[in-house]
């Protein structure tokens, strides 16, 4: 690729070092004031080592990154390999302001995670399930593999590639892409795939049987099932679902949702309809 | 049943532990968690189905910025494990896991919002330092403090849980297992909603009644679904690539224009100041 051919073969071993760091960058968490500030020094590491060879200037970088860190980690080393590019810059130039390191690292935050979330979480993830779990359901241990292949080689490829587009690309690039209107039809590329998947997995996985009949003196009794499918197949499924969002997105606390379901649920149990 | 409790805690650590170790390679979800459970408990063809249902269930269960509904691993091992061990209904299982989860994401955050606020100092103080050493350390132990404490809950929970489970599921009466049953076939729409939160748009949302009609009726298997889904995204790529650049050279256009209209504005001023 592109990407990796113009860098030279320092920065490309400091920049796979930063890749696979990266890796365990969420693996602590520092409360809720430092989040993943730890992981986030531990994978820039090798960058400030380079271009700092005076101690102090070396803790003074390492302190300016123990700020809230928690970006969505596979789009995350995006801002990795910038940081790296822009630490170089500020050992090499004497008038270069650090504190702009922190502020835009802080700033890209919010909007990588939510391209990010939609479209590793949202999408990949689901589709990634829905392979796996109509394989798995039936047995197959092709199911869990599967899912992890799916959802694991486009994500390390999209971590391995960022760590050198924030390095080579720098930060007008983001500014670009946002000024353009790309960054739009990414998200409404990402949301369109979602609900379809998460329509098609409410109609397969969301399951609602009624036992429920009326008795016919000669004859078999009606189940009241056979009707409602008549009427529109699935009908309850997507009713409770669609209840359940319109819950949450009046604000209700999804623990509620989840209580309101269960007892629903066993209540139906109880009276009998199930 | 000590051995149980061990090896169970065991799983959730690797599990959980690894996932978040490894760059959340996605192996705390039930699919994985699932069949690691059952390979470990003895029965992986159950381990995997129990993987299968509990992955629908908890789909909406993504831990966003530190913030999640349920903690999947805890409940898949748990709800596995009295599967496959005390031969408990799967279908009780399943509900069995949703009060599980909920409960162990309570735990969850607390540790890693509330807990590990405790080393923020010492990192502080590393940093200062310039104690690279002592920040790689900490970064190491607090992930395994985080998730050794966490793997005790599940301990506990096969150690003191096992036996009140097993006598509850004996005497529940069938309407109340019924009703567990329909539970475990309600609580994905939760899950679900949680996504479509994330996704939905006015504009967007024929595409999640379309793919569920594609399942109800025409009873398309989920690779169908993602393919003809990639085709709509491809097909209204195009249009929308088009329009935004006919936006944009209008933008351009005005930009361009306005610029004609002010420079003709000031040569009018210039022609009435000179007559």
């Amino acid at each position: 690729m592109k990407l990796t051919k113009d860098v030279s073969k320092e920065d490309k071993k400091m920049l796979n070092s930063i890749f696979w760091r990266s890796f365990t960058v969420f693996g602590s968490r520092a409360g809720a004031s430092m989040a993943h500030a730890p992981g986030f020094i531990y994978s820039i590491m090798p960058a400030i080592r380079r271009y700092y060879k005076n101690p102090e200037d070396q803790a003074e970088a390492l302190s300016r990154h123990t700020t809230w860190y928690n970006i969505t980690q596979n789009v995350g080393t995006f801002v990795m390999g910038l940081v790296a590019s822009m630490e170089k810059k500020n050992s090499e130039e004497k008038d270069f302001d650090p504190d702009s390191i922190v502020a835009l690292k802080t700033s890209l935050m919010g909007p990588l995670s939510g391209i990010g979330d939609s479209i590793f979480w949202g999408v990949l993830r689901v589709i990634a399930a829905g392979v796996g779990i109509s394989l798995a359901a039936q047995g197959s241990i092709l199911g869990p593999i599967l899912f992890l292949i799916i959802y694991n080689v486009p994500s390390i490829l999209t971590r391995y590639y960022l760590t050198y587009m924030g390095f080579t690309l720098g930060s007008t690039f983001i500014e670009n892409i946002y000024e353009s209107g790309s960054m739009k039809l990414l998200t409404k590329a990402a949301s369109t795939l979602g609900l379809l998947m998460i329509g098609s997995m409410t109609a397969s996985m969301v399951i609602f049987k009624s036992k429920l009949s009326i008795p016919i003196s000669d004859g078999k009794p009606i189940l009241i099932q056979t009707y409602m499918d008549q009427l529109f197949k699935g009908l309850i499924p997507l009713l409770v679902t669609l209840g359940c969002y319109w819950l949450l997105s009046k604000k209700v606390n999804v623990n509620w949702v989840l209580l309101g379901v269960l007892v629903l649920a066993i209540t139906l149990g109880l009276l009998g309809v199930v | 049943m000590l051995k149980v409790a061990l090896l169970a805690a065991l799983t959730v650590f690797i599990c959980y532990g690894g996932n978040w170790l490894f760059g959340q390679t996605m192996i705390e979800r039930p699919l994985v968690v699932g069949m690691v459970t059952g390979f470990i408990m003895g029965d992986l063809h159950t381990g995997i189905i129990m993987g299968a249902s509990l992955e629908a269930i908890f789909m909406g269960a993504v831990d966003i910025g530190g913030a999640l509904s349920a903690e999947p691993v805890t409940a898949t091992v748990l709800a596995t494990t009295f599967s496959i061990i005390m031969n408990v209904n799967q279908k009780a299982a399943l509900a069995l896991a949703v009060p599980i989860g909920v409960f162990a994401a309570f735990i969850s955050m607390f540790l890693k919002n509330v807990v590990m606020n405790i080393f923020v100092p010492i990192i502080n103080k590393q940093a200062r330092e310039n104690n690279q050493k002592g920040l790689t350390f900490t970064h190491f132990f607090m992930w395994f403090l985080n998730y050794f404490i966490f793997s005790l809950v599940t301990f506990f929970g096969v150690l003191e849980g096992a036996q009140p489970v097993q006598a509850l599921i004996k005497e529940i009466p069938d309407n109340l297992m019924a009703g567990l049953s329909a539970t475990g076939g309600l609580l994905p729409a939760v899950g679900f909603a949680i996504l479509m939160r994330m996704l939905w748009s006015k504009e967007l949302s024929p595409y999640y009644f379309l793919g569920f009609v594609m399942v109800a009726y025409l009873n398309l298997p989920s690779i169908a679904v993602a393919v003809i889904g990639v085709i709509i995204v491809i097909l209204n790529a195009y249009r929308d690539r088009q329009l935004l650049q006919i936006e944009n050279n209008q933008k351009k256009v005005s930009v361009v224009n306005t610029e004609d209209s002010l420079a003709n504005s000031e040569d009018k001023e210039e022609e009435d100041f000179f007559e």
